[in-house]
């Protein structure tokens, strides 16, 4: 059957190497945790539907890249075409919470003339016990540059829909309001299969049913 | 346990007809010989039909291959005389296994001569046990030098080692060899360090592990380094792992271009969806398809790949590709994504073969690869450029729109002042109405104004015509009783004034008593100013006085011209006339009387004056003779003083001479005792000469007899220090009187030369009043200085210094300095 949502946001998760992108996302779209996982080579690419709002549903899909630095020759491809993107660290790992800035300066350098809505992540929330970046500090930082955080954890589940739907969320807004609008061209935020549908119900049917001849 | 790892399969031409096998059968089972067609074509022929039925049975169950390849690593190095283990294979498998024996022990001659043969042997697969040798051989990784470095790279650390830690539990997860904590962990980790090592510019990139993963599943360590270090170094993969990436790029530009000329379709629809080459194929050239395909499959093509290099990859991407065309066709850029993502890995879980077949019918146009990679390159420098030029238009760009912003600031101010400017002048402009207007009701006013003052002119002039033609036939009666009150007043005026004129004069009669009453000294310059002030006053009024005469004559005058003329009027009433005549005579003789006493009162008042004069000057008088008799006195008493001090200078005088008469007597007296002294010097130096000349006779006669000379030489000696004594002695003596004497040198020196003491002896050659005194001029003489043992030996001029300066200082200097 034929998804139905009001529109397509494309994100990107960015971060060092094993911060655990791959896994949160996997999380996310799999809804399972797998305890060690192929480092990624080049990218990869998930896809999920979310619902913000009763009725209102977005389709997520999610480019997962590779951490290591010689990477961002090809994962630098990846900034333009997304609205949103997700920038983790981990917070047993204080070497990757100093990093963040460099990933925005790359990210920036290399989204323009579009622009990223990014969320702070950080993750692996459950090793309380071998945290390196205090929650103030890392949320200190997400205000200078004007970012929320979320600290999740994939192994235990805690807080990913939330950080994946909160971004969602935040885009949607900057969608409604003008910010951000749908391009030629520009593969950010693309309009839904049947945009007419969360007006009426009858307006759904009758697509389901254009689709399905 | 079994351990072949499927090889060979069809022959590139005429590859035998393939039957599924039967699933289930184990690699072990030698079962599969007698099936197979026993066509005796040529020998290897038959073999690698027979070896490809077998090898796809075999790659059907990747469990068992799973745990060959497990094992595998236990047969090590040792892989060419293991076939003993293998007694129960089936005779192909035997076969196959004696030719890959001999390849291998023949590698070199094999590799020149049958090379076509070797390569087709690889593609159907190296048998497993051969692998590792057959690897190494196809790399030429044998006897590198680098072997002996590695158990020194093992000790040795890598900045990279916390980076390749991570990444160990990440490779091969799932396969047994590298568990956790495992043996193959380790090495791993060994391997991927000591190359991080050797290339620290590649140092570690991830994916690079699945390869060095494969190798340690075949080899033991040291010899998986060397073929690693082999395949980064000839087989492109270094400048793939290379920081930049360079050569991943070029690579996915190639493959794009063969899709793009082997399949322009499926390439149109890439490009449609913006499904670019690098989301599915960076990790097929990366990693040789080992983290796309299982194991058994990619070990398969990685075979190809020592052979033929990375040439596989394109050629099995575009296979890959080319099978899949139709569904991809129909999918978005998501479902192609998720297709390759699921679909494909599972595609050859039966077997290679087909899709190795497939790779080998792709044409690969080496050339057209090497004209793709310097297209490449000059895409990717101009894109370098184009960045650099990017960079600098973005930074143009920002200066720019900062000066955008600046100047709108500016031309909004600008606008602002306009505005403002505008509104000024409005505000002027409507003053300046209001202005023009005042100006014109002010142009009318004045003239009008101009027109009345010429009315008003016109006017005046009118009236002034009205007065002179009145005036003259007026001239009459009516003036004649002006006339005569005129006069009436005049005189009552005139009888004032005399009255104030007697006052006046009882005022200065006063004035003059008090005068007279005051003759005190100090009163009388303030006396004298009021005096003058009131004569001032008196001369005004008499001025005054006078004038008011003249007036009178005047009217008199004027009277009696009246009088000449109305008298003709007179004539006819002659009586009246009389008394009128004697009237006007009894009014100028009145007149007459008032001018006389005016006059007397005049000529009192003169001689009042005179009187004070008079007084004042005696007064003065009396003072001069006063000031008189005081000089008189002050005369009288500076005669006596004078009288004194004329006495008193007779007196000094007198003294003076006296002085000056003694001192003449004493000068004389001195240059007595002198010459007296002189006297004696030369007798004495007359003694001193004689002596001398006995002194020569003793030493002659002291020649001739020794003894005695000696002796009388020192008595002689004796004397002479006696004389020299003498001698001292009248020097002192004559040190002494030297005072005296001198001081008449030395006044007149300075009355010669007041201001210089040590020119004396120039001075005295000079003047010749020095010639007279008897200085003592013979100190020029040879024995003078010989005279003065006593004395320095030095010049004589200083010593006439010295004396000079000595007697400079005469006790009685001050008042002969008169005299002479």
């Amino acid at each position: 059957m034929e998804a139905i949502w009001l529109y397509q946001f494309r994100l990107i998760v960015i971060g060092d190497s094993t911060v655990g992108k791959s896994c949160l996302i996997r999380r996310f779209t799999e809804g399972r945790f797998a305890q060690v996982s192929d480092p990624t080579v080049g990218v990869d690419f998930f896809s999920r539907l979310v619902e913000i709002e009763p009725g209102k549903r977005i389709k997520l899909q999610i480019w997962d890249t590779a951490g290591q630095e010689r990477f961002r020759s090809i994962t630098r491809a990846y900034y333009r075409n997304s609205v949103g993107g997700l920038l983790l660290f981990d917070i047993t790992n204080r070497r990757s919470f100093q990093n963040v800035h460099d990933w925005l300066e790359e990210a920036r350098s290399h989204v323009q003339p579009h622009s990223i809505v990014f969320l702070l992540v950080g993750h692996k929330c459950d090793l309380e016990a071998q945290r390196q970046v205090s929650r103030q500090e890392a949320e200190k930082l997400a205000g200078a540059y004007g970012m929320r955080y979320v600290e999740t954890s994939a192994r235990d589940a805690i807080n990913v829909e939330h950080a994946f739907t909160e971004l969602t969320r935040e885009i949607f807004a900057l969608v409604r309001s003008g910010d951000i609008t749908i391009q030629e061209g520009w593969e950010g935020v693309k309009s839904g299969l049947v945009p007419n549908v969360v007006h009426s119900s009858e307006e759904v049917t009758k697509s389901d049913r254009r689709c399905l001849c | 346990m079994a351990s072949t790892v499927a090889t060979p399969m069809s022959l590139p031409s005429s590859s035998a007809p393939l039957s599924p096998s039967p699933p289930g059968l184990s690699p072990s089972t030698p079962g599969l010989s007698p099936s197979t067609p026993g066509q005796l074509s040529p020998d290897e022929l038959e073999l690698l039909a027979k070896l490809e039925e077998q090898n796809r049975l075999l790659e059907t169950d990747s469990k068992s291959l799973r745990s060959m390849n497990g094992s595998r690593r236990n047969s090590g190095s040792s892989l060419v005389s293991s076939s003993s283990a293998s007694s129960n294979l089936s005779h192909l498998e035997e076969d196959i296994w004696i030719m890959w024996g001999r390849i291998v022990n023949e590698w070199e001659e094999v590799r020149k001569k049958k090379d076509k043969l070797v390569k087709d042997l690889v593609r159907k697969g190296i048998p497993h046990h051969f692998r590792a040798i057959v690897w190494q051989l196809l790399c030429n990784a044998q006897n590198m030098p680098i072997k002996d470095q590695y158990s020194e790279l093992l000790k040795m650390t890598s900045p990279c080692e916390k980076l390749i830690r991570r990444d160990i539990a990440r490779t091969y997860p799932e396969h047994d060899f590298f568990k956790e904590d495992s043996l193959g962990q380790e090495v791993l980790f060994n391997v991927m360090k000591a190359y991080s090592l050797v290339d620290r510019e590649v140092g570690y990139c991830q994916g690079s592990a699945f390869i060095v993963g494969l190798l340690l599943m075949q080899m033991p360590e040291e010899e998986a380094f060397c073929v690693f270090v082999k395949l980064m170094q000839e087989y492109r993969l270094r400048e793939l792992f290379k920081p930049s990436m360079a050569e991943l790029g070029l690579c996915m530009y190639q493959f794009e271009s063969m899709i793009q000329e082997h399949l322009p379709e499926l390439h149109m629809h890439f490009q449609a969806q913006s499904f670019h080459t690098s989301m599915y194929a960076s990790s097929w050239f990366l990693t040789i398809f080992l983290t796309s395909f299982p194991l058994p499959v990619a070990t398969r093509i990685f075979d190809i790949f020592m052979s033929e290099g990375l040439e596989i990859v394109f050629r099995v991407g575009l296979a890959i590709l080319q099978m899949n065309q139709a569904e991809l066709i129909q999918l978005d850029m998501e479902g192609m994504l998720q297709h390759f993502q699921r679909v494909v890995p599972h595609q050859f879980d039966s077997g290679p073969d087909k899709v190795i077949q497939s790779a080998y019918q792709v044409k690969y146009n080496a050339k057209k690869m090497k004209k793709l990679e310097k297209e490449y390159t000059t895409i990717k420098t101009k894109e370098m450029e184009e960045q650099v030029e990017i960079k600098r238009l973005r930074t143009e760009n920002r200066l720019l729109k900062q000066r955008i912003d600046t100047l709108e600031k500016e031309s909004a101010s600008l606008a602002d002042r306009l505005i403002q400017g505008q509104v000024t002048r409005a505000q002027e402009a409507e003053e300046n109405y209001l202005v023009k207007r005042e100006l014109a009701t002010v142009k009318q006013q004045s003239e009008e104004a101009t027109v009345q003052l010429e009315q008003a002119l016109k006017t005046i002039s009118k009236l002034q015509d009205q007065p002179h033609a009145k005036g003259v036939p007026r001239y009459s009666e009516e003036a004649m009783l002006q006339l005569e009150r005129e006069l009436v007043q005049a005189r009552l005026k005139e009888a004032e004034s005399q009255c104030a004129l007697k006052e006046m004069q009882d005022k200065i009669l006063d004035i003059e008593k008090r005068n007279t009453s005051l003759p005190d000294d100090t009163n009388v310059v303030r006396l004298q100013e009021e005096l003058i002030g009131v004569k001032i006053r008196e001369a005004e009024a008499l001025t005054g006085l006078k004038e008011l005469r003249h007036q009178v004559h005047d009217l008199e005058d004027h009277w009696q011209r009246h009088l000449a003329r109305t008298s003709g009027r007179w004539k006819d009433t002659p009586k009246k006339s009389a008394v009128a005549e004697l009237q006007d005579e009894l009014m100028t003789v009145r007149l007459r009387e008032a001018e006389a006493q005016a006059e007397l009162r005049e000529t009192r008042q003169r001689m009042l004056e005179l009187e004070t004069q008079n007084q004042i000057h005696s007064n003065q008088l009396r003072r001069a003779e006063q000031e008189s008799r005081c000089l008189t006195e002050r005369v009288q008493t500076l005669t006596t003083q004078n009288k004194d001090l004329h006495s008193q200078l007779q007196e000094i005088k007198r003294r003076q001479a006296e002085i000056e008469c003694k001192s003449k007597e004493e000068v004389m007296a001195v240059r007595l005792r002198e010459a007296d002294n002189i006297a004696a010097m030369a007798e004495l130096q007359q003694h001193i000469s004689e002596l001398e000349i006995q002194k020569e006779e003793g030493k002659v006669q002291g020649q001739l007899n020794h003894t005695d000379s000696s002796q009388y030489i020192r008595e002689l000696q004796e004397q002479i220090v006696e004389l020299r004594q003498e001698i001292c002695c009248l020097k002192g003596q004559r040190g002494m009187s030297n005072q005296s004497t001198f001081d008449g040198i030395n006044l007149v020196n300075h009355f010669g030369n007041l201001e210089s003491y040590h020119s004396s002896d120039e001075d005295r050659s000079r003047d010749p009043s020095l010639q007279e005194v008897p200085s003592p001029d013979q100190r020029g003489g040879p024995g003078r200085i010989r005279l003065r043992p006593n004395l320095p030996d030095t010049d004589s001029d200083e010593d006439e210094g010295e004396e000079e300066l000595r007697l400079t200082v005469p006790p009685t200097a001050n008042h002969m300095s008169t005299t002479v």
